[in-house]
Protein backbone atom coordinates (compact mmCIF):
# COMPACT_ATOMS: atom_id res chain seq x y z
CA UNK A 1 0.00 0.00 0.00
CA UNK A 2 2.95 2.79 0.30
CA UNK A 3 3.47 2.56 -2.99
CA UNK A 4 -0.08 3.10 -3.88
CA UNK A 5 -1.27 5.64 -1.59
CA UNK A 6 1.39 8.71 -1.96
CA UNK A 7 0.81 7.78 -5.67
CA UNK A 8 -3.10 8.48 -5.07
CA UNK A 9 -2.15 11.65 -2.49
CA UNK A 10 -0.28 13.24 -5.05
CA UNK A 11 -2.44 13.41 -8.10
CA UNK A 12 -5.43 14.41 -5.55
CA UNK A 13 -3.27 17.65 -4.58
CA UNK A 14 -2.15 18.38 -8.37
CA UNK A 15 -6.20 17.76 -9.07
CA UNK A 16 -6.96 20.16 -6.06
CA UNK A 17 -4.13 22.43 -7.12
CA UNK A 18 -5.56 22.85 -10.41
CA UNK A 19 -8.95 23.86 -10.01
CA UNK A 20 -7.73 26.11 -7.13
CA UNK A 21 -5.69 27.93 -9.92
CA UNK A 22 -8.71 27.88 -12.35
CA UNK A 23 -10.53 28.93 -9.31
CA UNK A 24 -8.31 32.48 -8.71
CA UNK A 25 -7.92 33.36 -12.34
CA UNK A 26 -9.92 36.55 -12.71
CA UNK A 27 -9.42 37.42 -16.02
CA UNK A 28 -10.56 33.78 -17.50
CA UNK A 29 -8.52 30.91 -18.76
CA UNK A 30 -6.55 32.06 -21.86
CA UNK A 31 -6.33 28.97 -24.86
CA UNK A 32 -2.70 28.01 -24.05
CA UNK A 33 -3.38 27.74 -19.88
CA UNK A 34 -6.97 25.58 -21.20
CA UNK A 35 -4.56 23.02 -22.66
CA UNK A 36 -1.97 23.39 -19.67
CA UNK A 37 -4.81 22.12 -17.91
CA UNK A 38 -6.27 19.55 -20.26
CA UNK A 39 -2.51 18.13 -20.02
CA UNK A 40 -2.29 18.40 -16.52
CA UNK A 41 -5.52 16.15 -15.92
CA UNK A 42 -4.45 13.72 -18.59
CA UNK A 43 -1.37 13.46 -16.10
CA UNK A 44 -3.17 13.03 -13.47
CA UNK A 45 -5.41 10.45 -14.99
CA UNK A 46 -2.47 8.15 -15.70
CA UNK A 47 -1.10 8.35 -11.96
CA UNK A 48 -4.67 7.24 -11.16
CA UNK A 49 -4.85 4.85 -13.64
CA UNK A 50 -1.24 3.28 -12.42
CA UNK A 51 -2.65 3.43 -8.64
CA UNK A 52 -5.23 1.61 -9.89
CA UNK A 53 -3.85 -1.14 -12.04
CA UNK A 54 -1.18 -1.61 -8.80
CA UNK A 55 -4.25 -2.27 -6.46
CA UNK A 56 -5.66 -4.75 -8.59
CA UNK A 57 -2.33 -6.74 -8.88
CA UNK A 58 -2.58 -5.94 -4.32
CA UNK A 59 -5.91 -7.50 -4.40
CA UNK A 60 -5.27 -10.41 -6.10
CA UNK A 61 -2.10 -11.01 -3.92
CA UNK A 62 0.57 -10.05 -6.10
CA UNK A 63 3.03 -7.07 -5.84
CA UNK A 64 1.83 -3.38 -6.18
CA UNK A 65 5.14 -3.35 -8.18
CA UNK A 66 7.64 -6.26 -9.48
CA UNK A 67 10.82 -6.25 -11.26
CA UNK A 68 9.30 -5.76 -15.07
CA UNK A 69 7.26 -2.85 -14.14
CA UNK A 70 10.01 -1.07 -12.54
CA UNK A 71 12.49 -1.81 -15.66
CA UNK A 72 9.56 0.15 -17.31
CA UNK A 73 9.56 2.88 -15.53
CA UNK A 74 13.20 3.26 -14.92
CA UNK A 75 13.55 2.83 -19.31
CA UNK A 76 10.90 5.69 -19.64
CA UNK A 77 12.92 8.24 -17.06
CA UNK A 78 15.90 7.63 -18.41
CA UNK A 79 14.68 8.02 -22.22
CA UNK A 80 12.31 10.77 -21.29
CA UNK A 81 15.52 12.91 -20.02
CA UNK A 82 17.35 12.61 -23.68
CA UNK A 83 14.04 13.94 -25.17
CA UNK A 84 13.57 16.97 -22.40
CA UNK A 85 17.12 17.98 -23.29
CA UNK A 86 15.65 18.57 -26.81
CA UNK A 87 12.60 19.92 -25.67
CA UNK A 88 13.98 22.75 -23.60
CA UNK A 89 16.66 23.63 -26.66
CA UNK A 90 13.27 23.72 -28.50
CA UNK A 91 12.04 26.35 -26.26
CA UNK A 92 14.91 28.50 -25.88
CA UNK A 93 14.89 28.56 -30.17
CA UNK A 94 11.26 29.77 -29.15
CA UNK A 95 11.84 32.32 -26.73
CA UNK A 96 12.63 35.04 -28.58
CA UNK A 97 10.57 34.11 -31.69
CA UNK A 98 7.48 33.25 -30.36
CA UNK A 99 5.22 35.87 -28.29
CA UNK A 100 4.33 33.79 -24.88
CA UNK A 101 4.40 34.64 -21.70
CA UNK A 102 7.56 32.87 -20.24
CA UNK A 103 5.42 31.35 -17.36
CA UNK A 104 3.57 29.06 -20.34
CA UNK A 105 6.39 28.47 -21.80
CA UNK A 106 7.98 27.17 -18.53
CA UNK A 107 5.12 25.03 -17.85
CA UNK A 108 5.06 24.00 -21.81
CA UNK A 109 8.80 22.35 -21.10
CA UNK A 110 7.23 20.44 -17.58
CA UNK A 111 4.32 19.16 -19.22
CA UNK A 112 5.89 18.24 -22.67
CA UNK A 113 8.66 16.02 -20.06
CA UNK A 114 5.43 14.76 -18.32
CA UNK A 115 3.94 13.73 -21.77
CA UNK A 116 6.77 12.29 -23.21
CA UNK A 117 7.32 9.76 -19.90
CA UNK A 118 3.68 8.61 -20.10
CA UNK A 119 3.87 8.09 -23.82
CA UNK A 120 7.48 6.37 -23.25
CA UNK A 121 5.65 4.32 -20.25
CA UNK A 122 2.46 3.47 -22.32
CA UNK A 123 5.10 2.33 -25.60
CA UNK A 124 7.55 0.16 -23.36
CA UNK A 125 4.42 -1.46 -21.65
CA UNK A 126 2.84 -2.33 -25.60
CA UNK A 127 6.13 -3.17 -26.81
CA UNK A 128 8.08 -5.13 -23.61
CA UNK A 129 11.66 -4.64 -23.20
CA UNK A 130 13.39 -7.40 -25.02
CA UNK A 131 16.76 -6.07 -24.40
CA UNK A 132 16.03 -5.55 -20.40
CA UNK B 1 16.35 -16.19 -26.68
CA UNK B 2 12.62 -18.25 -26.17
CA UNK B 3 11.40 -19.93 -23.44
CA UNK B 4 8.87 -22.55 -22.62
CA UNK B 5 6.93 -21.09 -19.40
CA UNK B 6 3.63 -21.73 -21.38
CA UNK B 7 3.73 -25.10 -22.01
CA UNK B 8 5.69 -26.28 -18.58
CA UNK B 9 3.07 -24.11 -17.05
CA UNK B 10 0.05 -26.08 -18.86
CA UNK B 11 2.17 -29.12 -17.81
CA UNK B 12 1.61 -28.82 -14.41
CA UNK B 13 -1.33 -27.20 -14.50
CA UNK B 14 -0.56 -23.74 -13.31
CA UNK B 15 -2.66 -20.79 -14.49
CA UNK B 16 -0.55 -17.40 -15.22
CA UNK B 17 -1.79 -16.04 -11.79
CA UNK B 18 -1.05 -18.55 -9.65
CA UNK B 19 2.63 -18.61 -11.45
CA UNK B 20 3.13 -14.79 -10.43
CA UNK B 21 2.06 -15.57 -6.99
CA UNK B 22 4.75 -18.06 -6.85
CA UNK B 23 7.18 -16.02 -8.46
CA UNK B 24 6.61 -12.37 -6.56
CA UNK B 25 5.46 -10.48 -9.34
CA UNK B 26 2.79 -9.56 -11.36
CA UNK B 27 0.94 -11.39 -14.04
CA UNK B 28 1.34 -8.76 -16.37
CA UNK B 29 4.65 -9.95 -16.34
CA UNK B 30 4.48 -13.38 -17.13
CA UNK B 31 2.24 -12.66 -20.33
CA UNK B 32 5.22 -10.62 -21.19
CA UNK B 33 7.48 -13.33 -20.44
CA UNK B 34 5.52 -15.83 -22.25
CA UNK B 35 5.34 -13.89 -25.27
CA UNK B 36 8.90 -13.34 -25.73
CA UNK B 37 8.53 -9.70 -25.13
CA UNK B 38 10.33 -9.41 -21.67
CA UNK B 39 14.07 -11.21 -20.66
CA UNK B 40 13.62 -11.89 -17.21
CA UNK B 41 16.51 -11.33 -14.50
CA UNK B 42 18.76 -14.22 -13.17
CA UNK B 43 17.18 -14.66 -10.38
CA UNK B 44 13.40 -14.66 -11.64
CA UNK B 45 14.57 -16.55 -14.40
CA UNK B 46 15.66 -19.38 -11.81
CA UNK B 47 12.31 -18.62 -9.22
CA UNK B 48 10.36 -19.15 -12.18
CA UNK B 49 12.48 -22.93 -13.51
CA UNK B 50 11.80 -23.86 -9.68
CA UNK B 51 8.07 -23.04 -9.84
CA UNK B 52 7.95 -25.54 -13.27
CA UNK B 53 9.86 -27.75 -11.68
CA UNK B 54 12.89 -27.65 -14.70
CA UNK B 55 16.40 -26.13 -14.95
CA UNK B 56 16.98 -22.90 -16.32
CA UNK B 57 18.21 -24.57 -19.31
CA UNK B 58 14.96 -26.27 -20.18
CA UNK B 59 12.88 -23.41 -19.24
CA UNK B 60 14.85 -20.63 -21.38
CA UNK B 61 17.07 -21.03 -24.38
CA UNK B 62 19.27 -18.66 -25.14
CA UNK B 63 20.63 -18.19 -28.53
CA UNK B 64 18.34 -19.87 -30.27
CA UNK B 65 15.71 -17.80 -32.72
CA UNK B 66 11.87 -18.68 -31.98
CA UNK B 67 10.47 -21.88 -33.17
Amino acid sequence: MKKIVPLIIVSVLVLVTGFYWIMQSDRGLPLAEMVQGIIIVLLVLFGFYIAFSRLKSVRRGEPAEDEMSKKILQRAAAVSYYVSLYIWVGIIFLLDRVEMETEVLLGSGILGMGIVWVLLVLFFRWKGLRDA
Amino acid sequence: MHNRIRELRARYNLTQEELARQVGVRRETIVFLEKGRYNPSLKLAYDISRALHSNIEEVFIFGESRP
